[in-house]
């Protein structure tokens, strides 16, 4: 028994108990979901918030997971009513800030679903930095907080989620 | 001095008595313009901004529901519809806003009167990969209010033009693998009344109480003062 302790310990620290973060720590992500959908949704979301508390700017290149055949990072931009998707080919997240994806805005864009998933279903994700850090997580499926999206209205489009009072 | 101050203050009473005539008369004739249309009945402040000054009448089309059930200006008459254009391969805003919807029919619920009235149209302008039945699982997941429907490319511009519900279909991406091509629409919440007309508009970002607070206002509005 003693020897699965390691890999028990290790699957809750890449669960959504802990969240995922880099060796040293300067990387951290959080609240990583992806929106829950009707099976015949090919395309899903997902949304997670990285935190940067080093020194360093970074940056998210890619992401890959066993459920989706492509991710891409994208961001949702409603512009006189006309909702478009911009494709981002990589994500900064500069230092000592954070960068918080959101219905709306900022979402990871999965593509050819290997399966249709349900509310409460876990998603393996790796996310690539562009220092050639990876950080696994478990996204959960669940419908959107849309009762809650007053902060919605004030979100900053332009990328950096850091907040400015 | 006494009768030119007399006669000055006969001229300027008679010039008080015409300007306030004037007044009365431009009253009664703009509230008179005002009333000859139901549409144009001065609406509460607090859901003035989200109707269109005059209600458009919509001209017949056809789109095409789960079973090749048609959908006409007819299906709409006796129902306020909230029509929302979309495709299914959108996965943020279209789900955000279908769930937003969802939901605003969840707190409309609350006034059974209101609520029976009520139908959703989620209008796929993406005909290529959404087929009607696939849109009506997907438009049912998010209320059994839903219809989804779609047509070909002439149908679906032929309601949406009339809504301006402008969207372009850009051409993939040349890395992009097999049918991953975003689509730009207008993600406005368009509130279609029982007589069949363009009455009002959610512009986004849309929030499930105040479609559904903004449409119960509308709804008395409409009953009390519009429908006689």
């Amino acid at each position: 028994m003693i020897k699965f302790f390691p890999n028990i310990l290790a699957a809750l620290m890449l669960g959504f108990f802990a969240p995922g973060a880099s060796a040293d720590g300067d990387i951290q992500i959080q609240d990583p979901w992806v929106q829950a959908a009707p099976p015949s949704a090919k395309v899903l979301a997902a949304y997670l918030e990285i935190k940067n508390n080093g020194k360093k700017q970074q940056a998210l290149t890619g992401i890959s997971s066993p459920a989706f055949g492509q991710i891409e990072i994208h961001r949702s931009v409603i512009h006189g009513n006309m909702a478009h998707m911009e494709h981002l080919k990589e994500l900064a997240i500069p230092p000592n800030a954070s960068v918080a994806m959101q219905p709306g805005g900022l979402h990871l864009m999965l593509m050819d679903a290997k399966k249709p998933l349900n509310a409460g279903d876990q998603v393996p994700m790796t996310l690539i930095f562009g220092n050639g850090e990876k950080i696994a997580v478990t996204a959960i499926v669940r419908s959107g907080k849309t009762g809650s999206m007053e902060d919605h209205r004030h979100m900053d489009h332009s990328g950096h989620g850091e907040h400015k009072h | 001095m006494k009768n030119q101050r007399g006669a000055l203050t006969r001229k300027g009473l008679a010039i008080l008595l015409i300007a306030a005539v004037a007044i009365v008369v431009a009253a009664a004739a703009f509230i008179g313009f005002r009333s000859n249309s139901d549409t144009v009945v001065k609406p509460p402040e607090e859901i003035e901004d989200y109707l269109f000054w005059e209600a458009k009448e919509l001209t017949g089309f056809k789109l095409t529901g789960a079973g090749g059930k048609a959908l006409g200006l007819d299906d709409l008459k006796g129902k306020w519809s909230f029509i929302f254009f979309g495709y299914i391969h959108c996965p943020d805003v279209c789900p955000l806003t279908m769930g937003i919807l969802g939901q605003a029919f969840k707190l409309i619920e609350k006034n059974p009167a209101a609520y029976q009235d009520v139908q959703g149209i989620f209008v796929s302008v993406d005909p290529k990969r959404d087929t009607p039945e696939l849109l009506q699982e997907y438009a049912s997941y998010f209320s059994s209010k839903f219809t989804g429907v779609t047509g070909d490319t002439a149908q679906v511009d032929a309601f949406s033009r009339q809504m301006s519900a402008l969207y372009t279909i850009h051409p993939k991406e040349a890395q992009a693998s097999g049918d991953n091509y975003l689509v730009t629409h207008n993600s406005t919440v368009f509130l279609v009344d029982p007589q069949g007309r363009l009455y009002g508009r959610f512009p986004p970002p849309q929030l499930p109480q105040e479609i559904a607070e903004v449409f119960l206002k509308i709804h008395t509005f409409y009953n009390e003062r519009v429908k006689k």
